[in-house]
């Protein structure tokens, strides 16, 4: 009987495991299968900016959120869509325009303003202020001022607590002395 | 001696009661910020302890102008306690300061203008620390540590108003007289930061008054001594 339990079991763990293992090499595949049909957008600040003899945009790199540098060419038809510091904002194509999309660039290099690029094999299709709220949740990057704001006040209570006790003992040793 | 962690310590437990308010608030209340995500909630630890490492270094400055008005030992207690609960304040103020930049700027640290002051009053309370440290005790120690503190608050109105002056990377001001009423937060993530600055403050003043207090303890341990010695030298006379 316990044979036959166990012989049961086995199998079914092994139906389980069979069954997560197809459902991580389907989501994979899917996940490539998407990922070709369609570059997501890279959101982050501008490191760099290449311009050509005449000061007209050729190439511009974005770090994102990790830290990866995208570098991105242009073409007549890339769209921009970017705002000043004062929020006023300009729109136009690499065509009409390619050195105030390169001054536009160096422009929030400067200020470290975010900005979300489409593209497609490395060139970019549209290059626009970022708009709606793209970055990951970074949500370890809240627990770790959390965490470090907590850490220090807890360790810093705890040696003025620590002070407190060397001193109280001081004091009474002190005390006894002097026969107070 | 009175205990520095009495659990019932009125301001204990106003620190506490307010810091759990504002946890609730910024983890659960409060709606995340469209632009910037989650990570936007470090604004609710970053500007309050801000808040608190300027406003230690004026309780310093305010101090020790009192110090060396009155000498009175009370304030220079009190400007001690301050800065080093300040410098705690400001080593967080850098810190969440650098955490929140990694992610929206992809960098830690820039040498903008209000960074780069935020650094400069770190610097003032360490070296104000480090000068009572090392510097032989004495009436002299104090009265030059007093003008260190004065002197080193001529920083903090640089610091608050380096956003407007220079229009760099650092976000514009959201609060106080000179905030730009364009960038001032909505009224939720308002309340959120109003509530979260009041507990912080709280939290300082607790912190304060507790290393006031140890600070009374060790000036009463050198006396103890002092008037210990003087017996036994009379004894021995």
């Amino acid at each position: 009987m316990s044979n036959v339990t166990n012989t049961a079991s086995r199998s079914g763990a092994l139906r389980f495991a069979l069954t997560m293992i197809l459902a991580l090499v389907v989501s994979v595949s899917l996940t490539q299968i998407s990922s070709a049909a369609h570059t997501p957008p890279v959101n982050g600040i501008v490191v760099g900016v290449e311009t050509d003899d005449a000061g007209a945009l050729i190439r511009f790199a974005v770090a994102d959120s990790s830290g990866t540098i995208h570098t991105f060419t242009i073409f007549n038809g890339t769209e921009y869509g970017l705002e000043n510091q004062a929020g006023d904002r300009w729109v136009s194509m690499q065509e009409e325009d390619p050195s105030e999309a390169a001054r536009r660039l160096r422009d929030h290099r400067e200020r470290f303003a975010p900005i979300t690029v489409t593209s497609e094999n490395g060139t970019a299709f549209s290059v626009v202020e970022r708009e709606e709220g793209k970055l990951e949740t970074n949500l370890g990057y809240l627990f770790a001022v959390f965490a470090i704001t907590w850490a220090l006040f807890f360790v810093y209570v705890l040696y003025l607590g620590r002070k407190q006790r060397v001193l109280q003992h001081e004091i009474a040793r002190l005390e006894g002395l002097s026969g107070k | 001696m009175n205990k520095i962690l009495d659990l019932l310590d009125p301001l204990l437990i106003l620190s506490a009661t307010f810091m759990g308010v504002a946890l609730y608030l910024i983890f659960i209340w409060v709606p995340t910020e469209t632009n910037q995500g989650a990570v936007q909630r470090i604004l609710y630890f970053h500007v309050p302890v801000a808040w608190g490492s300027m406003l230690g270094i004026f309780v310093v400055s305010g101090s020790s102008f009192m110090y060396l008005l009155k000498k009175n030992e009370k304030w220079d207690r009190l400007a001690v306690a301050s800065a080093e609960v300040g410098l705690i304040f400001g080593g967080i103020m850098l810190l969440s300061g650098m955490i929140w930049a990694r992610p929206v700027w992809a960098v830690w640290w820039t040498g903008e203008a209000k960074l780069t002051t935020a650094l400069i009053l770190f610097f003032i309370y360490v070296a104000y620390l480090m000068f009572r440290a090392y510097f032989p005790p004495g009436a002299q120690r104090q009265r030059l540590a007093a003008i260190i503190g004065v002197i080193g608050a001529i920083d903090t109105p640089i610091i608050y108003f380096a956003a407007n002056l220079w229009s760099q990377a650092h976000p514009p001001l959201i609060t106080g007289p000179a905030a730009d009423s364009d960038s001032a937060l909505g009224s939720d993530l308002g309340t959120v930061l109003l509530i979260s600055t009041l507990a912080f403050s709280f939290v300082f003043i607790f912190m304060v008054q507790a290393r006031y207090k140890i600070r009374k303890s060790e000036d009463d341990v050198v006396e103890l001594k002092r008037s210990s010695s003087a017996s036994a030298m009379t004894g021995v006379n």
